[in-house]
């Protein structure tokens, strides 16, 4: 146990977006990313999806909040995610996350993002450390 | 830069976590805008030099970039308005056909801050077609 945190602790449920296409294209804007398969309905549709797919970054990137409100004195070392299934736009996103490992220095949460889908979009995972870890 | 068959390096580009552009991407992805996103170096391999590498790639091969995974590694956290130097080294896999970017980010004064890993798929425009 670490901070009070025991192993198989879920956190809590966070649900983002539908993201329209203005959001998609804020995003675009933010992040340079400005891959058009992201924006454009035509190009999209022209490769079999009903609608662009959102970035993956945008919602890997939102697991850092949902982090951050379960435990805020916690510091977020590493985040990482595999894209398993896109997330369209129009569509919404469960985050969710459970404590797999917990020592006094680290602790390892496994992250997954749900769209409507059987299989989730992103399978990610965050290392954390306690604050009495030195993170300068 | 460097370049051989597979492999090829950048850097360093010295870059700057730009305040206002760093809280825009934390309020767009769900954040409060107080801090740096731990990824916000994404908006980095939009830096020209890297994108057109990338769209070059894209553009040879008749391939879609898709982002297949992404990983961050912190030993120091990133500060707002501060600059960092940024080393690529980009890795292209034949099969399946895979660009990898690694990235290291260092401060000014050559300290470890982050390493990243971007792995996107190359896809034929057909291939794509046919598994959407």
């Amino acid at each position: 146990m670490s901070c009070g945190i025991t192993l198989g602790e879920k956190l809590p449920e966070v649900i983002i977006g539908p993201f329209d296409a203005d959001a998609l294209q804020r995003y675009a804007d933010v992040s340079g990313d400005t891959n058009p398969l992201h924006l454009d309905e035509t190009l999209a549709q022209s490769i079999g999806f009903s609608s662009p797919p959102v970035h993956g970054m945008k919602i890997l990137a939102a697991f850092e909040p949902m982090l951050k409100n379960w435990r805020s004195e916690l510091k977020i070392i590493a985040l990482s995610g595999k894209f398993v299934q896109p997330i369209l736009r129009g569509e919404s996103v469960k985050l969710t996350g459970k404590v797999l490992r917990v020592s006094d220095t680290e602790i390892f949460v496994r992250l997954f993002a749900h769209g409507p889908q059987r299989l989730p979009a992103i399978i990610g995972e965050a290392r954390l450390s306690p604050p009495t870890e030195p993170f300068a | 830069m460097q370049n051989d068959q597979h492999h090829l390096s950048l850097g360093p580009l010295r870059l700057q976590v730009d305040p206002t552009r760093a809280k825009t991407y934390a309020l767009e992805t769900g954040g409060d805008g107080l801090s740096a996103p731990l990824a916000y170096p994404a908006v980095w391999l939009a830096e020209p030099k890297l994108l057109e590498i990338i769209q070059d790639l894209c553009r040879s091969q008749d391939v879609i970039p898709v982002h297949e995974s992404q990983s961050f590694f912190y030993t120091l956290e990133l500060a707002l308005g501060e600059s960092y130097d940024l080393y690529v080294l980009l890795k292209h896999e034949t099969e399946p056909s895979r660009l990898i970017i690694e990235a290291t980010i260092k401060t000014t004064t050559n300290k470890l801050v982050a390493t990243i890993e971007t792995i996107l798929r190359l896809v034929p425009h057909d291939i794509m077609k046919e598994k959407a």
